[in-house]
């Protein structure tokens, strides 16, 4: 499975060069999930524990975080499927050892990765919506 | 960062087909061949146990923890003796309570997460290429605290003192528990925790740094992903149970009444510490065997996996989701709806990246040509009762069913499905297919079949009945139960059937032990895998990979047909030992371009004695010996400090090393470039993690109690406070200056930032304890808490007071100097951590009873 390395443009060369990369950056989207996460449920125990009669305040600022984490989520996506640049390669395992199909990679897992933890967030935000009390 | 010019890579990389192609001539061959070998030889005679090979290591590690396992199967059976009649008196209520807590508590921490890292020390370096693990003396410092640790806290059960509060040991059972029992699970157990962290700190550096050349994140072995997500995993979940465990141990020696709540403490803390670890423990446990079945399924299916991508995804998703779930086994505790809403949420989002995990497998397998071997039997057992729990792990996730289930036999069943299934097949599966690879024999198909048969058979057998056990009302841990209950037929179904389990062990067992001499020379890819680890020498050699290879694709022996010929020939990176060292290469994170030639440490019995001392430090506060722990802890610091001086990063005698293949590399590096430095990063990560689980049990009684902090409760000193924050936060810019000045050349004003440095540490300490002396830790979980953040803090600032004086005592010996400033830069990312430890910790004590 050996192949050359495809001439290269300049330009090619410096988006695909490694110090570009981080694995840092697929966490990204997780990390966003988290933030989320954690925001949703600090919020929620000391408003229940401190001040429940502010629970509808806190579920409208806990929806306005969702649609924040969902637009991160969404723009990490995004870039993301950029770098995977499926439509135009048509690579989808990018299972050879060479830096373009590195940099793709990370940007199909990072596309994945912005999937999931969009699902996650979504799912972390129905109990806001269907929960009215805090007991 | 100044670096002298001249001290990266030289020379042509990646390697041209013709120089790959160009033959080794046969002296030179025999000639590196010899050096290798010398320098790889393991101690022989009784020096044995000095060896920290990883293959060594690695297989001490594997076996005990199957020993444990073992052991802890026994007292599964005696449980199952005990139920088999109602009202039986085999064994007391108290035994039986010690029974089960020890056979959960040693089923996970001492066989569910060390096997992972046995198995992952034993194998990761060869899927890597390389020659052993980047730290291979942490490893086998890690391996004697587990065995020291796990054989102390199986032991207290000849003595019948046994923790009996079960393997989650909930509070005030547990705080009020008389005798030894709980203070033997909590530091016998915290023991074996950080030799966990050790061990995943050196597995993450591993597959981050030590992958071969050309080895890019794309093409690496999905176990070397799994081996990063489940390393990050442990990095985030122990340490929580750690802190917890230093608050509990904290309660339970001086009375501090952390979960006392007659005096403002709360049982729910230790609870949300638990299960913080203990989900994320579930998948921590799981993910590693999902990593044996991705290196087997391609294997048996003769095809590359099918969706890459996609299981990289499951697992770093699951990584993440799975710290979503730990309010999940808390359903009946009383807490807000709303809460209970997203961990049952995350419990469910969970379950779509375990379910593309198993697609992609299943995807492989209809794509490939399958062969069915030994391995993959086990693996399909494995699918099929892991399936079966996942339903019912849905089940206990919707909330109301879980409160009609809480604490009966369904719970046992479901645990033992997920368990069984994702954790004890796969482990057998893994064993049959690496066992060529780790002893160079066979292990029997026919045996193999027969175990499998017994131990599936056996399983459905005991499990299958305690649903219905369960659901007809049976509660877990009880000791006996009376006849009207009904209940006494299908106990004895399950009794049988843990036997016929026994019996496929024995028959497991016998095959891994009994001795293969006369079988012939194995072939050297039995299974005709893909991946490198298959490349290794037969009859074997000790020093891993005979050459380190350049990579270019997922499965390089199916992909590039000469590869083992050019590595058995030499032909490729460091094929010899010029000067007798141990030597393994280190890359870049991301595309594993050559970087470095790491010098790895030998046998040695300074590890074994690290961590004897470490042992007593763990040991004697259980029996309430505070001085001989004291003595102890500091002998396992001069050992450790013994250690580190006389073999890390010291000047090398050669600045480069002629790595093959016309490519020159340094053999010192330091700051980014240096595994030391992300080896104390990792770890520090975990440390952090800790510390903030502290400070989330400072806000948590803050939210759950009104009169936190009470009302009239004295505060502590806020102006030695902050002459404490000042005087760290002083120290730390010192030890960051040292660094620049060291590296500049200006050595004297280094050496002066690392004497006043360690001054204002001291000093910062001692203000730290004086600030808090009004306070009396006894009375309310306020001042208790204050304490507790108090001695973290000054605990961390004696560490880092000493790396301090450490480093002094190298510049002025020239150990370190402008150039070979490693132990610097490792002390000032300490330092970085620490100066956040105490901004955060300042606040919360000096700041936080003002505003709250
Ligand atoms: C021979 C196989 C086994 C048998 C017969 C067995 C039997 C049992 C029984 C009867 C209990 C319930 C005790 C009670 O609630 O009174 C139990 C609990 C448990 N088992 Fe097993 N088990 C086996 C294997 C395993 C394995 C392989 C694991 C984990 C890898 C495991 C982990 C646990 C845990 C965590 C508990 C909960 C302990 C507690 O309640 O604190 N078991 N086991």
């Amino acid at each position: 499975m050996r192949r050359d390395p495809p001439p290269q443009s300049d330009p090619d060369r410096r988006e695909f060069r490694e110090e570009a990369e981080s694995l840092w950056r697929i966490n990204l989207a997780p990390a966003t999930w988290a933030a989320h996460f954690v925001t949703s449920y600090a919020i929620a125990a000391v408003v229940c524990a401190k001040a429940p009669a502010l629970l509808p305040h806190a579920r409208l600022a806990l929806l306005l975080a969702t649609g924040l984490a969902l637009a991160v989520i969404l723009w990490l996506g995004w870039r993301a499927w950029r770098q995977w640049d499926y439509r135009t390669t048509g690579d989808y395992t990018n299972a050879l050892g060479e830096a373009e199909d590195r940099h793709q990679f990370l940007g199909h897992a990072a596309v994945l990765l912005a999937l999931i933890s969009a699902i996650g967030v979504v799912y972390g935000t129905l109990p806001v919506l269907l929960l009215e009390s805090c007991r | 960062m100044s670096e002298p010019q001249n001290t990266g890579p030289q020379g042509p990389y990646p390697p041209s087909a013709e120089m790959l192609a160009t033959p080794v001539p046969q002296a030179q061959q025999e000639r590196s061949a010899a050096e290798l070998r010398a320098a790889w030889a393991p101690p022989k005679g009784w020096r044995y146990v000095t060896a920290v090979n990883n293959s060594e290591i690695g297989l001490w590690y594997a076996l005990s923890a199957f020993g444990f396992m073992l052991l802890a199967g026994v007292l599964g059976l005696l449980i199952r003796l005990q139920l088999a009649l109602p009202e039986n008196d085999l064994i007391s209520a108290d035994r039986f309570n010690q029974f089960f807590t020890m056979h959960g508590s040693a089923m996970m921490f001492l066989f569910a997460v060390p096997m992972f890292e046995a198995i992952a020390i034993l194998i990761l370096p060869a899927l890597l290429g390389g020659r052993d693990m980047p730290f291979p003396r942490l490893s086998a410092f890690g391996f004697w605290c587990f065995v020291i640790g796990g054989v102390f806290v199986m032991g207290s059960l000849l003595f019948n003192a046994a923790p009996t509060a079960g393997w989650f040991m909930y509070p005030p059972l547990a705080t009020q528990d008389e005798g030894p029992g709980s203070d033997i699970w909590l530091l016998g157990l915290s023991f074996i925790e950080i030799a966990s962290i050790a061990a995943a700190v050196e597995l993450i550096v591993g597959a981050l740094k030590c992958r071969p050349p050309g080895m890019r994140v794309n093409i690496m072995p999905l176990y070397a992903w799994y081996v990063l997500v489940v390393g990050g995993m442990i990095l985030f979940a122990f340490p929580p149970l750690i802190a917890g465990d230093f608050l509990f141990e904290l309660e339970r020696s001086f009375d501090w009444p952390f979960f006392d709540p007659t005096r403002g403490g709360d049982p729910m803390l230790w609870q949300h510490l638990f299960w913080i670890f203990g989900h994320p423990e579930v998948y921590i446990v799981f993910l590693p065997s999902i990593a044996i079945a991705a290196m087997v399924v391609p294997t048996v299916a003769r095809r590359p996996i099918v969706g890459y991508s996609w299981i990289v995804l499951s697992a770093v998703g699951t990584g993440f989701l799975s710290f979503g779930l730990w309010v999940h086994h808390m359903f009946t505790t009383g807490l807000p709806n709303i809460s209970l809403g997203f961990f049952s949420a995350a419990s469910e989002a969970v379950v779509i990246p375990t379910g593309i995990q198993l697609f992609a497998f299943a995807a492989t397998l209809i794509a490939g040509r399958v062969k069915m071997s030994l391995p993959m039997l086990w693996i399909a057992g494995a699918l099929a009762i892991f399936t079966a729990g996942g339903l019912t792990g849905v089940m206990l996730a919707i909330a109301p069913f879980n409160w009609q289930v809480h604490d009966t036999y369904f719970i046992v069943a479901h645990l033992h499905y997920t368990l069984f299934g994702g954790m004890v097949f796969p482990v057998i599966a893994g064993i049959y297919y690496f066992f060529p690879f780790i002893r160079k024999k066979m292990l029997s198909e026919r045996l193999g079949r027969w175990a499998f048969w017994l131990i599936f058979t056996g399983f459905n057998v005991t499990f299958l009945p305690m649903h219905l056990t369960g659901l007809l009302g049976m509660p877990r841990r009880v000791f006996t139960y009376p006849e009207a209950a009904g209940w006494g037929w299908l106990n004895m179904i399950s009794t049988l059937g843990a036997f016929v389990i026994a019996a496929g062990f024995a028959v497991f067992v016998w095959d891994l032990l009994r001795p293969k001499g006369a079988q012939q020379q194995m072939p050297r890819n039995p299974w005709a895998a893909g991946t490198l680890e298959w490349s290794h020498n037969i009859p074997a050699e000790y020093w891993g990979a005979r050459s380190i290879p350049h990579i270019t694709s997922r499965y390089p022996l199916w992909d590039d047909p000469d590869l083992v010929a050019r590595m058995d020939a030499g032909r490729y990176y460091l094929a010899d030992s010029p000067h007798g060292h141990r030597e393994t290469m280190v890359t870049s994170v991301i595309d594993a371009s050559p970087e470095l030639v790491q010098r790895v440490t030998g046998p040695t019995w300074i590890t074994l004695l690290a961590a004897l001392f470490t042992g007593g430090a763990f040991i004697f506060p259980t029996f309430h010996m505070y001085a001989p722990a004291l003595v102890s802890g500091a002998f396992a610091l001069v050992c450790i400090l013994y250690w580190l001086w006389t073999s890390t990063a010291r000047p090398p005698a050669h600045e480069m090393r002629d790595a093959g293949l016309g490519l020159s590399l340094p053999t010192y590096a330091s700051g980014p470039k240096a595994v030391g430095w992300w080896a104390v990063w990792i770890t520090m990560l975990g440390d952090a993690t800790a510390f903030a689980s502290i400070v989330f049990g400072f806000f948590f009684y803050w939210t759950s109690k009104p009169d936190f902090p009470p009302e009239d409760a004295p505060h502590a000193a806020p102006e030695l406070v902050a002459l404490a924050v000042l005087a760290l936060t002083a120290s730390w810019a010192l030890t960051l200056a040292a660094r620049q000045w060291n590296a500049a050349g200006r050595i004297g004003r280094a050496r002066a930032a690392l004497i006043t440095a360690p001054l204002l540490t001291a000093g910062g300490a001692s203000a730290l304890t004086l600030s808090v002396q009004a306070l009396e830790p006894t009375t309310h979980v306020y001042p208790a808490i204050i304490w507790a953040l108090m001695i973290w803090v000054v605990a961390h600032a004696l560490v880092g007071l000493i790396m301090q004086l450490y480093c002094l005592a190298g510049s002025l010996t020239g150990k370190l100097t402008p150039r070979y400033d490693a132990d610097l830069w490792n002390i000032t990312l300490f330092w970085h951590f620490l100066c956040l430890t105490v901004l955060v910790a300042g606040a919360v004590i000096g700041l936080a009873p003002g505003v709250l």
